[in-house]
């Protein structure tokens, strides 16, 4: 090969035409093949995904008094690769937050890039630190703004507004039943920072807005709730109690307007809380309801047409011996009619009314009133209750289970069958939670009330009522639940509490007072239950003279606050002397 | 002038000068706009940042006074104020109500007559 010029030449071309193509395929293969891998690789050296957090929606009354609602906080986090000077972090941030050098300078140790040095700052103190930082030029300290939740009532209404975690998920209470709404969604918006750790906002990649959560609007109204406060506390300082729960709700709707447990909880300092402490009792707490349950054989008996309010019913003069054991009235009752069964409260009478509907339609009743299944209101943990089927009862059961024994039944259920009453006979699911809006006032979801079933006629319905008015009379056995101006239907429960040991605990009682008012047209009915009350004198511990008194107070307070018109006719009160001596001789 | 002597002078194309000098001065200057306008990009997104957390401040402070004044007018805290003697109110006497409604009667029922009674109120 003849090596001329022109020939050398053109090797050398070719030479560098074959290198450059080499770097060409490589460049090709690197910026094109394994284009997304090295993106990635250099991605995440420098882009960051921003959590831009939604705020959580608030909890309000059904007057928009604010429940809940969130307070900005700022979240302290570190990102190790980007600290400058450790140790001088370590003792300005020490000092500012309030965190143990030791226990600081271990978690700054390594190469993470996200420590949570401390949650719930206030932005006063993280202002602070901030500038404290910058003027220092320390590096690798970050801010995250957060939210805390705030309950301005402290401990009213804890058990039905409950609380969330620390990564604000509801764990109790409306909190909890209603997250999904309350939640929202949050946001992320994908970052570079710079080599100082800040943001080059030229280089923002994708973004997407947060969704902050919906306000959620309860049907309790927050001026009953304080009157049904006042009196619990009044009770518990009263009578120590181990337990005591109040319920106010509106039978026509449904819509619980107050519900108050003690022992109860602050909402802001719940870490403190017991967790008997905790406990929604009126709707997880199961008690045998005593008399008060007699309204349901009662119901059943009228509603069978079996019996008129008017028919006369033997209740054996006190002591009835049916399946070998004896039954017991408080007093030695004859003749009676229906109507007076209630009214005075006979045991015996209300058996024989059981014993005449029967067995299998008595538990049919029982179910239609709502014993045994959970409510459906929206509140988490509700139990059904125990209410056993006729195939599991004893020879004695249905002279028991008339009188609210061999049963469990949740206040709320109690409340809920004395609401069908009032309400004509229709049984309405009890709702917690009005409405959902959105922050500008939107409404995204009104809840409707819900009648689940006519459990009973209208008719059976008055004439249960009627009979129930005679129980606040000097009649009856609560007279002292009476509210001057206006016509009370209710009824009294004292019920012996179950030894866990087996039988019943001696001198230990549940007494319960459901009633509602104004009789004829109700407004709201209420339901007072005290465990275990602590009264000067054995005798005085029922229904009708410790829980009877207490409703009347709530409901005097409750009838002045609705506005609700008292009856001229029945304005004159009766002399005390003589209701005290009614109450003395009646349970 | 000599032939040869005229043939040595190169003259000067001045309109391809002036071209190229126009280019040049176009890509200078195209240059220096795109450095200029990557950097007002830079100042512009810092200012962006800075009035972003400076309507975020704003706007933590207007919920950390939300918050205040919730707190402040909660029932439980005017009840507070109310029991500490700060807040003073005169309940109304049902005889100071004035009602526009005629009561209603309640005749159904005359077999039982509800009793009143004073001890319940506290």
């Amino acid at each position: 090969m003849k090596w001329n010029p022109r020939t050398r030449c053109a090797l050398v071309c070719l030479a560098f035409t074959a290198l450059f193509s080499v770097f060409s395929c490589r460049l090709i293969y690197l910026q094109m093949v394994k284009h997304d891998e090295y993106a990635g690789l250099a991605a995440e050296k420098h882009v960051y995904k921003q959590t831009i957090y939604a705020e959580r929606g608030a909890v309000l009354d059904a007057n928009n008094e604010v429940l809940a609602h969130n307070v900005p906080v700022e979240t302290v986090v570190a990102d190790a690769t980007h600290i400058n000077d450790a140790n001088a972090i370590v003792d300005l941030v020490a000092n500012e937050l309030k965190i143990p050098k030791g226990e600081l300078a271990e978690k700054l140790q390594g190469e993470r890039r996200y420590i949570v040095l401390k949650r719930e700052v206030a932005t006063a103190q993280a202002n602070q630190l901030r500038e404290q930082l910058r003027a220092k030029n320390l590096r690798g300290i970050y801010f995250e703004h957060d939210a805390t939740r705030i309950y301005p009532n402290g401990a009213m209404l804890c058990h039905v507004i409950g609380f969330t975690d620390f990564e604000h998920h509801g764990i109790q209470g409306v909190e909890g039943s209603m997250d999904q709404y309350l939640h929202g969604q949050d946001g992320y918006r994908y970052i570079e920072h710079n080599r100082a750790g800040q943001e080059m906002v030229l280089y923002r990649g994708q973004e997407r807005a947060p969704r902050d959560g919906y306000n959620v609007h309860l049907t309790v109204d927050l001026n009953l709730q304080n009157i049904v406060e006042n009196e619990i506390d009044a009770a518990v300082r009263e009578y120590s109690p181990k337990k005591a729960t109040i319920i106010l709700m509106r039978p026509q709707t449904g819509e619980i307007l107050a519900m108050a447990n003690r022992p109860h909880f602050d909402l802001n300092q719940r870490s403190e809380a017991r967790p008997e402490q905790m406990k929604n009792r009126a709707i997880i707490d199961m008690m045998e309801p005593g008399s008060t349950f007699k309204i349901v054989a009662a119901a059943a008996a009228l509603n069978e047409h079996k019996y008129s309010p008017d028919s006369i019913i033997f209740c054996e003069n006190g002591l009835w011996m049916y399946g070998g054991t004896a039954l017991h009235d408080h007093k030695p009752f004859g003749d009676l009619s229906v109507r007076d069964i209630l009214v005075k409260s006979s045991n015996v009478g209300a058996a024989k009314l059981a014993i005449g509907v029967g067995d299998q339609k008595f538990y049919e009743y029982i179910r239609r009133f709502g014993f045994g299944e959970r409510t459906g209101i929206e509140l988490p943990g509700e139990i059904s209750g125990l209410i056993r089927p006729p195939q599991a009862w004893s020879k004695i059961s249905i002279t028991r289970i008339p009188m609210g024994h061999e049963i469990g039944v949740t206040p709320l259920q109690m409340t809920v069958a004395m609401a069908a009453i009032a309400n004509g006979g229709k049984l309405v699911t009890p709702r917690i939670v009005k409405s959902i809006t959105t922050a500008d006032g939107k409404t995204i979801s009104s809840l409707s009330p819900v009648v689940l079933r006519q459990v009973i006629s209208p008719q059976t319905a008055r004439q249960i009522g009627n009979a129930l008015r005679g129980v606040v009379s000097d009649r009856g056995t609560a007279a002292a639940a009476a509210v001057p101006g206006f016509t009370i239907a209710g009824k009294t429960g004292t019920a012996q509490k179950v030894d866990p040991n087996g039988g019943y605990d001696k001198g230990k009682y549940v007494v319960s007072f459901s009633g509602y008012l104004p009789a004829d047209q109700p407004e709201f009915v209420g339901l007072v239950v005290l465990d275990d009350a602590q009264t000067s004198k054995p005798e005085l511990n029922y229904g009708g003279m410790v829980a009877g008194p207490i409703f009347s107070r709530i409901a005097e307070k409750a009838a002045r606050y609705l506005d609700l018109q008292p009856h001229e006719e029945i304005r004159k009160a009766l002399p005390v002397e003589r209701v005290a001596l009614t109450n003395a001789s009646h349970r | 002038m000599s032939r040869s002597r005229r043939k040595n002078f190169n003259t000067v194309d001045a309109a391809s000068l002036a071209r190229w000098i126009v280019l040049t001065a176009f890509l200078a200057l195209t240059g220096l706009s795109y450095v200029y306008l990557t950097i007002q990009l830079y100042h512009l997104g810092d200012r962006k940042k800075a009035l972003e957390n400076e309507l975020a401040s704003l706007r933590t402070q207007n919920d950390v006074a939300s918050a205040q004044i919730t707190a402040l007018t909660s029932r439980s805290a005017l009840q507070r104020r109310l029991k500490e003697g700060y807040l003073k109110m005169i309940p109304i006497a049902e005889r100071d109500i004035v009602r526009l409604t005629i009561p209603m009667r309640n005749d159904g029922d005359n077999a039982i007559q509800p009793v009143a009674n004073k001890r319940a109120g506290r």
